[in-house]
């Protein structure tokens, strides 16, 4: 018999404000999978994350967590998921170890083994430096990831993050992404976005949510899938020339560079030495995510007709 | 797990000025009503010796500061309670408690306990002022145990009407306000029917003056002691439900 998914939501309905912000949706995630929940501002993505941690209440439809219904096992709930909210819940007077000795409690964890998860994941988010902090003086970057630490202190294994990277500097961004990956690897993480690179950088499957429903469902395109690339270079050749590299299968002229697939096999260091080969003067060699992007735009191009009418 | 919760509330609440000021200011008020009573007790002495039955120094100095406990409690308490509930909404925290799998209910007792905890802080250090007499003259140690009962349980009214209208509130200042204004309704809603001579009366039992009197009086009555006890368990009950809703309606 298959081992039923970590989360499954079944037909879920919320209705906010007279407006049906989800809509019957059905969405499932299993153990050591990113899921990347995507959409424009407005799709459903905060309220979706709410409903699975237990802050807002379905209208119908059905949250399961580890096979337990979420309304009648709200208390087992408390070890098994963590919360990052869209707006960090920080008590700004308090310091960072008191916080997080806070919410490992507050998460069932008992006194035996508190000190060493609130060590252990100080460590893991390099909170070390300001653990005496207090949690109103640290910068964004440091608020955010003091938010990830007390979603992931009680070692849940859901951890459900609302838009963990926004408003932080490129280096803060890469930083999150890196531990979202690494965290993985562990537990079921689910992450809501509406940026692009968020998705691409630590996802492996994305969903796509627009109105509230699901319009895309699918594993990450892009590395180890379809074994494209985004090439720009200084000389100028024509699409049979570049179906004479031997690893190249097919070539796009795009408006700014080409896209470049490869044979099966091929690694992205031959297409390089080919390139360099041939005296071309390589000057941008990346991983082509074209296909989200387009997707993405194609269904925020529907709203955005829609509004429009 | 409420016990961490209220811990968490005394820690935020004493490592903030606010709890300190009050709990000073209230302090401060008190003692200098405590020592002008003394005084006043001082200066009558002589006169009280030539009487038969004369007032001692539980009437004369411990009653009406244990009255004027009372009534800084019912300023004092809508201050340290209006952000239990309005608070977090305001700061953006009640996800994590609401996300923690813990219950509405466990949610409001461990704020309940959190800021009862400092009512109780507050009433034993006032209640010092007068067990401190006992070191020059023999007081009567019933009365004002019962009377340290009395406003406990007063106090605890009190912190849970807070916690009741803080749920319901969307700011704490305006918690603040309604909190306070119910606690002087509570206080003298039976103000004008005891003008007209009415004394036994439900609006009387409604009022909380005609359960806190009794205790100031060294008498601890099951009726009032039940009337405190259904004022907490009511209020309490009615900020879970709205905790509650807010989950539903989000």
């Amino acid at each position: 018999m298959p081992a039923s998914p970590l989360l499954q939501l079944l037909n879920v309905d919320r209705t906010l404000g007279g407006r049906r912000v989800v809509a019957d949706l059905n969405l499932t995630l299993d153990r050591g999978c990113v899921l990347g929940l995507l959409g424009v501002n407005g799709a459903g993505k905060s309220t979706t994350l709410r409903m699975i941690a237990g802050v807002l209440a379905p209208d119908s439809g059905q949250i399961c967590v580890d096979g337990k219904d979420l309304r009648e096992h709200a208390q087992n709930m408390r070890r098994l998921r963590g919360y990052l909210p869209e707006q960090v819940p920080l008590y700004a007077e308090l310091r960072v170890c008191e916080y997080l000795d806070f919410c490992a409690r507050l998460h069932g964890l008992g006194a035996a083994g508190l000190k060493q998860a609130v060590d252990a994941v100080i460590e893991r988010c390099d909170l070390g430096q300001v653990r005496q902090r207090l949690l109103g003086n640290l910068s964004k970057g440091f608020q955010q990831r003091v938010g990830i630490a007390q979603a992931i202190v009680h070692s849940p294994a859901l951890i459900v993050l609302d838009e963990p990277a926004s408003g932080l500097d490129p280096l803060q961004a890469v930083r999150i992404r890196a531990l979202i990956r690494e965290l993985g690897r562990e537990h079921a993480v689910i992450v809501s976005t509406h940026l692009l690179p968020d998705v691409q950088a630590c996802c492996d499957r994305v969903v796509i949510l627009h109105q509230g429903s699901v319009r895309h469902d699918g594993a990450l395109p892009g590395l180890g899938k379809a074994n494209s690339w985004r090439v720009t270079v200084v000389a100028t050749p024509a699409a049979h020339e570049w179906e004479t590299l031997p690893c190249v299968r097919s070539a796009q002229c795009l408006d700014s560079g080409w896209r470049i697939g490869l044979v099966d096999g091929a690694t992205p260091a031959q297409l390089a030495q080919a390139i360099v080969g041939k005296g071309w003067g390589l000057s941008e060699l990346r991983q082509d995510d074209a296909s989200l992007e387009e997707i993405f735009l194609r269904i925020a191009s529907i709203e955005t007709t829609q509004v429009a009418a | 797990m409420s016990w961490n919760l209220a811990r968490n509330e005394l820690r935020r609440a004493f490592v903030q000025p606010m709890a300190w000021a009050l709990l000073a200011t209230a302090l401060c008020v008190l003692a200098y009503f405590f020592l002008l009573s003394l005084n006043g007790f001082l200066l009558l002495m002589p006169k009280l010796a030539g009487l038969d039955s004369a007032p001692g120094v539980t009437d004369l100095i411990a009653l009406p500061l244990l009255r004027a406990i009372a009534s800084v409690l019912l300023l004092v308490t809508p201050l340290l309670g209006m952000r239990a509930i309005a608070g977090e909404r305001q700061n953006g925290t009640l996800p994590l408690l609401l996300g923690s799998g813990l219950g509405s209910a466990r949610i409001v007792l461990g704020k309940y306990l959190g800021l009862a905890g400092i009512l109780v802080i507050l009433v034993v250090l006032a209640m010092s002022m007068p067990f401190s007499l006992a070191v020059g003259t023999t007081l009567d140690m019933g009365r004002l145990l019962a009377a340290m009962l009395g406003l406990l349980l007063f106090a605890a009214a009190l912190a849970a009407l807070a916690l009741c209208v803080s749920t319901y509130a969307q700011q704490p200042m305006v918690a603040a306000i309604v909190a306070l204004a119910l606690n002087l309704l509570l206080w003298m809603v039976d103000a004008g029917a005891r003008y007209e001579g009415v004394t036994n009366g439900f609006i009387n039992y409604l009022a909380l003056p005609t359960h806190l009197e009794p205790f100031l009086h060294g008498i601890v009555a099951s009726v009032d002691v039940v009337y405190f006890v259904l004022l907490i368990a009511v209020a309490l009950a009615l900020a879970t439900r709205q905790l509650a809703s807010i989950r539903v309606r989000g």
